[in-house]
């Protein structure tokens, strides 16, 4: 099976197993946790307050904000998602 | 492009979406409604034609790395990627005019596809507030009744802090008339204002209660910098001929000992006089028993508020703590959320508060905040599954925060009356912090006096404290967030109140703690200056290591307010 077909495999199987769901709360507590969504969050504010003169736009925001939040995901919080998603991949026969 | 609700500044809409409602009319996203798919606990409420629907993007087939939108016109979903393509703005163009309007499935957030930015539509988060209250939507006009903010949170500007300087004459003057605190021989490492209290009769709940009090920086500040001058205090209760009543005044001894304590003399202090005047407020209290502390912090606190009160002739509201300094340091302002299972209908109400109550134990079988183990709500059930698991492990002042701040499901003993239904109904109460105070003091409620039983005992258990502690988790404007998600509510207008990421960090400063039995105990209090602790135990002040204040029982913890914030004078 070539790549791109076993990461559509797989990733139909997280969706329809609810396991993509349970990972994706299982990350946004670690986020919390480890002070990260406070750091997004202040980062954000940053940014409107430094846009004077016009509102910022929803997609202005993410753009910006996207690679400041993928770098600073905690290495721990990045091993245990991929730990979990190794043991659901060897768990289901893919 | 903003508009005002209820006075205060909203988010815009669009004119798409202006353009879109027009032509929609009042039930534009009726049909959303229905697709309501709320995730108890958290809330989090997604939008899905059917609860097993795997959204995915009807041009490319992509359900995974980027938002997913779906037109509230025709229901396309179509994905959206800001930096690179977009097959919702495609769609929109494609479709032009009527289907610029788009929701979030993930977030049942409004997002217009022209203007590539997130719109905020009344009628919509309403409704949708109400769909995540209910299983089953209802027909008709959404009520979502708030009682009127508090008033008294005066929407006053916020400034910078400016440096003084005092400038030659004033210079003089202090020179001439004031008496410095600190001296500048005294080369010993004690810090400033440290003195051991004399127990003048089973009164080390009053001087636990004292030394917190003394060492509260605001307060301290306020009474070193005579902003409550006992000598002219005094002088004017006399001349208002207020008679022998007229010379009570705690403030006034609370001065006096603030003198005494900070005058630089290290002996053991006999606050004999402040045990007096208070003995004459609280004549029931006035007897060499053993008391209990925080009684005794909230009786002082009121009576300096009283006399304040008195002599300003008209009451003020105590949340915006203008009425004395007990309440400008000590209070804020609470949040109430009912709502009602039946309709939605949610009645808020705002209430000030001193101090912070806290239960211990998660599952106390005759404590109201008992989540009911027979209910068949999901939500309970997931409650049910948190709290088991706190259970094996240790209690934490987070932890009593989280359960404070939790939605509570009231049972079928204590149904509320709904103004809608006109009947009485189950609900849901969610408390929050509306307005933090400079300085929080959480009461662990481990003394417990049941009336029914005809005893009172004392709950042993450990509480973990940190040391530093954000306090913005438990703000109304998280709770409400962490509910709904990104709304408009029609109170809110505080986006300038908005705390900052610091205002909502405290530090830890002083542990009252208690030891041993409910009839037989001792209280001592714990006081941090710049992370070195010292341990007051009436006369005897030592230095201690940070593991032995971990290791004891909190009873009352005093946290103060990292950073200050200055709003501008009403003068």
């Amino acid at each position: 099976m070539d790549p791109q077909d076993l990461q559509e495999t797989i990733h139909t199987k997280l969706i329809k197993s609810g396991e993509r769901e349970r990972l994706k709360e299982l990350l946004r507590e670690r986020l919390a946790e480890s002070g990260w969504e406070n750091e997004m969050r202040a980062l954000c504010r940053a940014f409107v307050r430094d846009k004077v003169t016009s509102s910022v736009r929803l997609d202005d925001l993410i753009k910006v904000i996207t690679p400041r939040g993928r770098e600073s995901v905690p290495d721990n919080v990045k091993a245990e998602l991929l730990q979990q998603i190794r043991s659901f991949i060897a768990s289901n026969a893919v | 492009m903003s508009s005002k609700i209820n006075g205060q500044v909203s988010p815009h809409s669009c004119s798409h979406l202006l353009q879109f409602r027009r032509r929609n009319g009042p039930d534009s996203f009726r049909a959303l409604q229905d697709c309501l798919r709320v995730k108890p606990p958290g809330g989090r409420a997604s939008i899905r034609r059917d609860p097993a629907e795997v959204p995915c993007c009807q041009a490319c087939g992509e359900s995974g790395s980027n938002r997913l939108y779906a037109c509230v016109t025709c229901a396309a979903v179509s994905c959206h990627a800001p930096q690179l393509t977009s097959h919702a703005a495609a769609h929109a163009q494609s479709m032009s005019p009527g289907h610029e309007i788009a929701v979030d499935v993930d977030r049942a957030e409004l997002f217009c596809c022209e203007c590539r930015d997130q719109v905020y539509d009344q009628g919509f988060d309403a409704a949708f507030v109400l769909a995540q209250n209910t299983a089953t939507t209802t027909t008709g006009s959404t009520l979502m009744q708030y009682s009127a903010e508090p008033g008294n949170l005066r929407k006053r500007r916020r400034v910078d802090y400016r440096h003084w300087s005092p400038d030659s004459r004033e210079c003089v003057t202090m020179t001439n008339l004031s008496t410095p605190l600190y001296d500048s021989t005294n080369s010993s490492d004690v810090p400033w204002g440290l003195r051991g209290l004399n127990n003048l009769g089973n009164t080390c709940f009053m001087n636990s209660v004292l030394q917190a009090l003394l060492h509260t920086p605001l307060l301290r500040n306020y009474f070193l910098s005579d902003r409550h001058n006992r000598y002219h205090c005094q002088q004017k209760n006399v001349a208002n001929n207020d008679g022998k009543n007229g010379r009570l005044c705690l403030a006034c001894d609370v001065d006096a000992m603030f003198s005494a304590v900070f005058s630089g003399d290290r002996t053991p202090y006999s606050p004999a006089k402040f045990l007096y005047s208070w003995w004459q407020h609280a004549a029931n209290l006035a007897s060499y028993e053993q008391q209990d502390a925080h009684e005794f912090f909230i009786s002082m606190l009121h009576r300096i508020h009283e006399k304040e009160e008195k002599d300003q002739g008209k009451p003020h509201s105590q949340g915006s703590g203008d009425c004395c300094i007990a309440h400008r340091v000590f209070s804020g302002i609470l949040r109430s959320d009912v709502m009602c299972m039946a309709c939605g209908f949610t009645s808020t109400t705002y209430d000030p508060c001193i101090d912070f109550p806290l239960d211990l134990e998660p599952n106390r079988g005759g404590s109201a905040k008992s989540s009911s183990t027979k209910s068949h709500n999901s939500c309970n059930v997931e409650a049910e599954r948190i709290s088991l698991n706190k259970d094996c492990s240790i209690s934490t002042l987070k932890g009593c925060l989280e359960r404070f701040t939790r939605p509570e499901r009231l049972g079928s003993d204590q149904k509320f009356f709904c103004q809608k239904c006109q009947v009485r109904q189950e609900c849901l109460k969610q408390m929050s912090i509306r307005k933090l105070p400079l300085v929080s003091c959480f009461h662990i409620k481990r003394f417990e006096h049941s009336s029914i039983r005809k005893m009172s005992r004392k709950v042993d258990g450990h509480l973990q404290f940190p040391f530093s502690l954000d306090m913005a988790p438990y703000l109304s404007s998280s709770i409400l967030r962490s509910r709904f998600g990104h709304r408009i509510f029609p109170f809110d207008g505080d986006e300038q109140d908005a705390p900052n990421d610091l205002s909502s960090e405290f530090e830890l400063f002083a542990v009252v703690t208690h030891t041993g039995r409910l009839d037989a105990g001792h209280y001592v209090t714990y006081l941090r200056f710049s992370n070195q602790w010292y341990k007051c135990d009436d006369a005897w002040i030592t230095q201690v290591s940070e593991n032995i204040v971990r290791a004891a029982q909190g009873y009352m913890m005093f946290y103060v307010q990292k950073m200050l914030c200055y709003r501008a004078s009403e003068k």
